[in-house]
């Protein structure tokens, strides 16, 4: 006999199994019971457990202390300078790449899609990966050395006689967005991409054949039928650049604390 | 009509409902063991819900299964001794075609060697020997159709569901395949249950067939009997094409019924139906049944006509012909391309089967 | 579209690629510099470097232990990633939308966030800062990626198929392992890989469930700190190297996966 022959002419086995598919609402709630814990363990434990404690006039707990329900942590966040200019900070930066990755890889991605074979796109797309698949410490290295004082860039435009100088790129918000487009790009492209790619060219022919010039048929034709697209990618690209905390510490300056920086920093003397 | 007339099947009074929409309308039907039986209809009206229920993939809503002696309305697929020919024939990917057809014989709990033995015996029955070690997607259309015969036939079913089996394959190739499946059942003597919407296919292979309609039997009976004899105005038109003729009964002779077309007199078979003067029938008449002459025979159905259109398809050729006065007189006739005639024409024809 | 715009947009598209690959051949180059300072001109070229990495034990043991993690962490997101995946698939069932939009939750969590709240957590459910802490981590992380993929794939396998293994005395469980296990193999071979490279590449929440045993990236990050030196380069273009080619057996085995079976 088979393994699995003999599994199902085995008593014990078929026991269980009689007692598990009893019914389908038994069957549904056994295969939604591992899911179910995960997702409300795991996914929003976590979360939930943060709020609560944002709550809390004490954390962790103390002894002989029982922590009371209070609005003074909120309060706190939104008057005390320290927290609120990184984190608003943050959330401009965040706006302004976004839109800086936006306006970069919209012509790559349109151009990837209407203007490269067929195999070159797959070629690109596969290359793209690559830089993709390296991690983010390793990618913010790759930036700093070539942003920094002795960085290729300077060296380049200095053996061009464009400076005498070198200009000091890094530790500034400049530095610090080339690295946060570096690490997103990719979840800018991929969803432009597939917007673009899926536009009939026909659409834009039809267009033209109206009298409708390169200008209004990009307003009128590819970027409605491209808004999906630029959508996602704008929500991915913004709320990733918001949690990176390894490069705007090793590319970003004083001037440029994000908050992720402020809530480590002040979660290492706080909360340990 | 092969092996004993036991029934082997009993679907006992069976409805089911999806939400409000009723699929299938109160059905009692026994099938006999050794049987090919076909359910046919269009889509939508219920015959393959019928299928699904008897393989355990729907419950019904009322009414019970009976297979075999055995009330199986509540056992899932696993349980059943009921196997399924797909539509898309469902062969595993993954498995060569040994694999695909041991499947089932695997999970009865046979031995190694009689499954060896029995898969074996299949693929030769089926002509499958040299095929027992490539997966599906390197077989023909035909091929997986016969693999996936041979993998529902392998675990020795009581009743086999054929579900539309042939709609995948093209259409030069399924008319052998009718015939090879015929001759399968044939010899192995299994109770086959097809379903299909494609007439033609029905008639070719079934001992029996039941026609359905809005999850209702319309008829059931052999092929000549619904081809011949229709019972109702849908499986005349369902079954075959043929010219519906509504009219007035003039009167009732004892192997015939007159009737009164557009003030024409036609005379047709009543097939033990004996309505009274004056009643409104419908009466069938049959493509190949209407016969074209130059000259009006001396024939009691003799109807003079003018052809106002042919449409050449081949071997034959439709005709559309005016009989009588009136615009909307229309008879279409079946005429083989040599005997095609000169117009003006008189049409002549004996009338099929009426419904009222 | 006018000449010049066309022209335009393959200059922005080469400038692109530009952008994607000289700063990380720039650092691979730099690894190979017989000099302790990072910065041109390059003047002469060792193997040095590699040759220290390699015999450095702490990178080394560093290597192990994200490994570890990372194999931990791509059969736990692998097992109940499928799970998640099998249930939201076929069923329908009130709220579900809700349930799919809290099972990709972790997806798009910024980083900075998920980590905190997990170490925060991970103290609520008395985990240790540490491998495991990681491990779930990475796990929580990784789950909705290896569960869309394999909704993708579980959308196109035939519903016949199952329908097929019942019919010939297959349960609900024989029927999973025996047909849609093997449908899902491309998938989950291309989810794990995916897994692993997350898992490994992953700095945030490694630095901050972490304990005292730095996982590769922390370690990197953690000499980055007391200064660049071609040894950094080493090491990361060893990452580089390694992600790279995993990266791209992925992406092989979901291309073959995309052109169906």
């Amino acid at each position: 006999m088979t393994f699995w022959g003999a599994l199902l002419q085995n008593g014990a086995y078929q026991a269980v199994a009689n007692t598990l598919f009893k019914s389908q609402r038994r069957q549904f709630w056994i295969l939604a019971s591992l899911p179910l814990f995960w997702i409300f363990f795991a996914n929003l434990g976590p979360i939930v457990e943060m709020f609560w404690i944002g709550f809390l006039d004490s954390y962790p707990p103390k002894v002989g202390h029982e922590p009371q329900f209070t609005l003074a942590n909120w309060a706190a966040f939104f008057q005390d300078r320290v927290f609120i200019i990184p984190f608003f900070r943050t959330l401009a930066f965040s706006f302004i790449f976004t839109a800086i990755t936006l306006l970069i890889t919209y012509p790559v991605a349109y151009f990837l899609a209407k203007h490269v074979s067929r195999k070159n796109q797959l070629l690109f797309l596969l290359l793209l990966l690559i830089p993709f698949w390296v991690g983010e410490i390793v990618r913010t290295y790759a930036i700093m050395i070539l942003l920094g004082n002795n960085g290729a860039v300077n060296l380049a435009l200095k053996s061009l006689g464009l400076i005498d100088r070198p200009i000091p790129f890094m530790y500034t918000g400049f530095s610090l967005g080339v690295g946060i487009i570096y690490l997103t790009a990719l979840y800018m492209l991929l969803p432009l991409y597939s917007a673009l790619e899926k536009l009939p060219d026909n659409y834009l022919e039809a267009a033209a054949d109206l009298g409708a010039g390169a200008w209004t048929r990009f307003r009128r034709i590819t970027l409605p039928l491209s808004k999906e697209g630029i959508a996602s990618g704008c929500t991915l690209v913004f709320l990733i650049s918001t949690g990176y905390y390894a490069t705007p510490v090793l590319l970003g300056g004083p001037r440029s604390t994000v908050f992720a920086e402020t809530i480590a920093g002040f979660f290492h003397v706080a909360g340990d | 009509m092969t092996g004993e007339k036991d029934t082997i099947v009993h679907i006992d009074n069976v409805t089911k409902r999806f939400g409000n929409v009723v699929a299938v309308d109160q059905l009692d039907m026994k099938i006999m063991a050794g049987e090919f039986v076909t359910f046919l209809g269009p889509s939508g009206c219920g015959k393959s819900t019928t299928l699904r229920m008897l393989g355990g993939f729907e419950n019904p809503s009322e009414g019970r299964i009976v297979l075999d002696g055995v009330d199986v309305t509540s056992q899932p697929p696993n349980r059943r001794d009921v196997n399924m020919v797909f539509q898309d024939y469902a062969l595993f990917p993954h498995m060569t075609v040994g694999q695909n057809v041991s499947f089932g014989l695997e999970l009865k709990g046979k031995s190694r060697p009689e499954i060896e033995r029995r898969m074996a015996e299949l693929l030769d029955f089926l002509q499958l020997s040299g095929f027992r070690d490539r997966t599906p997607d390197q077989l023909s259309g035909g091929q997986r159709q016969r693999v996936a015969l041979a993998r529902a036939l392998a675990p020795d079913p009581k009743l086999l569901l054929l579900d539309e089996p042939l709609g995948a394959l093209d259409a030069k190739l399924r008319g052998q395949v009718q015939i090879e499946l015929k001759d399968i059942q044939k010899r192995t003597g299994k109770t086959f249950f097809f379903v299909t919407h494609d007439q033609e296919e029905a008639l070719t292979m079934s001992d029996r067939i039941v026609v359905m309609n809005a999850g209702r039997v319309e008829q059931s009976g052999t092929p000549e009997d619904l081809y011949f004899r229709p019972e109702s105005r849908f499986v005349a038109e369902f079954i075959g094409e043929t010219n519906l003729i509504n009219g007035t009964v003039r009167g009732v002779e004892e192997n015939a019924v007159v009737l009164d077309w557009n003030g024409l007199s036609v005379r047709g078979s009543g097939h033990g139906h004996r309505p009274a003067a004056g009643d409104n029938v419908t009466a069938s008449l049959r493509l190949e049944n209407v016969t074209c002459h130059n000259k009006k025979p001396a024939n009691q159905n003799a109807v003079e006509g003018k052809v106002i259109s042919k449409l050449f398809k081949g071997s034959r050729t439709s005709l559309d012909i005016r009989v009588g006065e009136r615009e909307d007189s229309i008879i279409r006739a079946i005429w083989t391309l040599a005997m095609l005639p000169k117009l003006p024409m008189i049409s002549s024809g004996l009338a099929g089967s009426r419904n009222v | 579209m006018t000449r010049n715009t066309r022209i335009l947009m393959s200059v922005i598209y080469w400038a692109f690629i530009v952008y994607l690959f000289v700063p990380l051949a720039l650092m691979v180059t730099m690894g190979f510099k017989d000099s302790k300072f990072i910065g041109f001109p390059i003047r002469s070229w060792t193997l040095d470097w590699y040759a220290a990495v390699i015999q450095d034990t702490q990178v080394l043991s560093v290597f192990g232990y994200s490994m570890t993690i990372a194999i931990a962490t791509t059969i736990l997101s692998l097992i109940i990633g499928t799970w998640v995946a099998v249930f939201l698939g076929p069923n329908q069932f009130r709220g579900k939308a809700i349930i799919f939009a809290l099972a990709c939750l972790p997806a798009v969590i910024p980083g900075i966030i998920s980590a905190i709240a997990l170490r925060i957590f991970a103290r609520l459910i008395d985990i240790e800062p540490g491998m495991f802490a990681i491990i779930l981590g990475h796990t929580v992380h990784n789950v909705p990626f290896v569960a869309l993929v394999v909704m993708a794939r579980l959308s196109t396998q035939p519903k016949s198929h199952i329908e097929a293994a019942r019919d010939l005395g297959a349960d609900s469980i024989v029927a999973f392992f025996r047909v849609t296990l093997p449908y899902l193999k491309p998938a989950l071979i291309g989810a794990g890989i995916f897994c692993m490279l997350l898992s490994f590449d992953d700095f945030v929440r490694a630095f901050f469930l972490g304990g005292y045993q730095p996982t590769l990236p922390v370690l990197i990050f953690a000499k980055l700190r007391s200064g660049m030196s071609p040894e950094i380069n080493a090491i990361s273009t060893i990452v580089l190297i390694m992600t790279a080619i995993l990266g791209l057996w992925a992406e092989r085995s979901m291309r073959r996966l995309n052109k169906g079976s």
